[in-house]
């Protein structure tokens, strides 16, 4: 029988032999961007192969690189070939214009409640869900700031951990508030990056 | 193993990850400080155009939220690869230069100027594709010895592929396109000199640190 | 033409660049293949372990929420309370797991709890810089993105 772990190279290997020369072919722009995420998954192909809790752990930063990188290249592109409307001019679903804001303020406080990473997806998910709904004019820089002042937060439940250990309890309960805010401010953010003049 | 970088003149932990300083590294880490401290201080160059065989010229101004904008990436650039000159863990520095690599996007993405944003975009996608080889090889490293601290591995004793040591000097050489500044040329086109210097800086600092990492695990 | 000026003249061209770097990709994964078969290491830090029977399954990380709990960590020294921030569950996730099997497959999982040892203590710094790349790659496109509402 041939061991797992080389035959999991093989095939890793292979597809990024493979994705690699589709991008080598490729020569227009928004393809090329498209062909990266091909590659971003024999990335975590690699990261997985290894199998253990700490291949668990390195998944999420692997994919958290990908996906912001994806995130500016898209909006460099965007600039870059002078696309600033949308095409339509917004989401045209009328059961959203009735729906009622209650929705929203439920999915947000169910969010709190789960605290964490998918407490932030699910906070977020209602503040874009709000955003659809309402005719806004939200205040980006608002958003952003919270956005910033979270992750300072959580730079400072990693200094806890590391210079006072024994204060762990309290560093838990401060990385898990910040990933919240932070989380669910950019979730919130990207969701109403539309391009186009406040669309 | 042979040692280039050194005896340890200063180790920082924090927790799994070491930070560990030899005077090689040390020496590449004070040129970061130097020339964040540099890009803190100094005001961007005004470029100047002269059309030809006239007397014409036009100045191209940097608007000051252009300015802060670009200020804040170089020295988040600075940051990064001051990081990536210390990490002392093999997945943290991959993920430090992939930092430097969209910082370095970054720095020349505020410009507005097409041609500048055609070759930030290609080097873009350059920097993004680059996290195969760098992810790949610290885990490929990780399966076949067991551990991701540059000591434990330069203390020997690991067999250590050579496929994934070039992996990883491969996606450092994508995230900055160090030895091969040529390729960089277009993007340097970008007005506001001290932020533009940040980013071949940085490539070149990153690239000599995976050179030593290669060499000693 | 000196074969060096012809080489910086092809690699000059940006649009040249994503080429050549997928070729120099392709080469190393046909290094690879053919380095293979590389061998598996046993002795694997923090390893994984499948309990069907858990509640949290296939997540589950083992020990008790706030107690200690057995982690092979690569410098055990510097992290005293290791395997104390493992597996804690919110409240709400801690009912679902009381009373149900399949905790481990739904959304409201949260692998290890609200912070995982791995990525919050041991290995904290991956998670710092990680969140300051998302950071940078989001301060860029919101830049590009406001600078066009003006």
């Amino acid at each position: 029988m041939i061991p797992a772990y080389p035959l999991g190279l093989l095939v890793a290997f292979a597809s990024a032999g493979i994705a690699f020369f589709a991008l080598m072919r490729e020569t227009d722009g928004l393809h090329r961007l498209l062909l990266t995420d091909l590659i971003e998954v024999v990335t975590l192909a690699f990261i997985a192969l290894v199998g253990t809790d700490l291949a668990e752990a390195l998944i999420l930063p692997g994919l958290v690189v990908g996906a912001s990188e994806l995130i500016a290249l898209s909006e460099i592109y965007r600039i870059k070939e002078g696309y600033t409307r949308p095409p339509a001019d917004s989401l045209q679903i009328e059961v959203m214009e009735s729906a009622p804001a209650i929705l929203a303020a439920i999915l947000v406080v169910y969010g709190i409640v789960l605290s964490g990473f998918s407490g932030g997806a699910v906070a977020g998910l209602g503040v874009i869900f709000y955003f659809l709904c309402r005719d806004h004019n939200e205040r980006f820089e608002l958003i952003e700031t919270a956005s910033g002042y979270s992750w300072v937060l959580w730079i400072i439940a990693f200094f806890v951990f590391m210079i006072f250990p024994e204060y762990w309890f309290f560093a838990v309960m401060l990385a898990g508030s910040a990933i919240l805010v932070k989380v669910m401010a950019k979730m919130s953010l990207i969701g109403t990056m539309r391009g186009g003049p406040n669309a | 193993m042979p040692d280039i970088g050194g005896i340890d003149l200063f180790v920082l932990e924090f927790g799994d990850i070491l930070h560990y300083y030899t005077p090689y590294t040390t020496t590449l880490f004070l040129l970061a400080l130097i020339f964040t401290a540099l890009a803190i201080v100094s005001r961007p160059e005004g470029q100047i155009d002269i059309a030809f065989g006239g007397d014409a010229y036009y100045a191209k101004e940097t608007t000051l939220p252009e300015m802060r904008f670009r200020r804040f990436m170089a020295i988040a650039c600075g940051l990064a690869t001051m990081g990536a000159m210390g990490s002392g863990d093999l997945f943290n520095f991959t993920l430090f230069a992939s930092l430097v690599g969209i910082t370095n996007v970054g720095i020349v993405a505020a410009v507005k100027n097409r041609h500048v944003l055609n070759a930030a975009y290609e080097y873009g996608i350059v920097a993004m594709v680059a996290t195969l080889p760098l992810f790949g090889g610290a885990a490929l490293i990780l399966a076949t010895t067991g551990t991701l601290s540059i000591p434990a591995l330069a203390a020997g004793g690991f067999a250590v592929p050579f496929v994934g040591k070039a992996l990883l000097v491969l996606g450092v050489i994508g995230e900055g396109m160090a030895p091969f500044y040529a390729a960089k040329a277009e993007m340097f086109r970008a007005p506001g000199a001290p932020y533009v210097i940040m980013c071949s800086l940085s490539s070149l600092l990153i690239f000599l640190r995976v050179v030593e990492i290669a060499i000693t695990i | 033409m000196l074969i060096i000026t012809r080489i910086s003249r092809f690699v000059s061209n940006f649009q040249n660049l994503v080429a050549l770097f997928a070729g120099a990709c392709i080469i190393i994964s046909l290094i690879g293949i053919l380095s293979l078969p590389l061998a598996f290491e046993e002795h694997q830090l923090y390893p994984k372990t499948l309990d069907p029977a858990s509640s949290l399954y296939p997540y589950d990380r083992g020990g008790v929420p706030f107690g200690t709990t057995e982690v092979v960590a690569q410098y055990p020294e510097n992290s005293p309370y290791v395997g104390y921030v493992t597996t804690y569950l919110t409240p709400l996730s801690q009912y679902l797991a009381d009373h149900t099997h399949y905790l481990g497959t739904t959304i409201v999982a949260h692998p290890g709890g609200i912070i995982d040892e791995i990525l919050y203590n041991t290995r904290g710094l991956d998670t710092v810089v990680e969140t300051s790349i998302l950071f940078t790659a989001f301060a860029i496109a919101s830049y590009l993105y406001r600078r066009e509402e003006e």
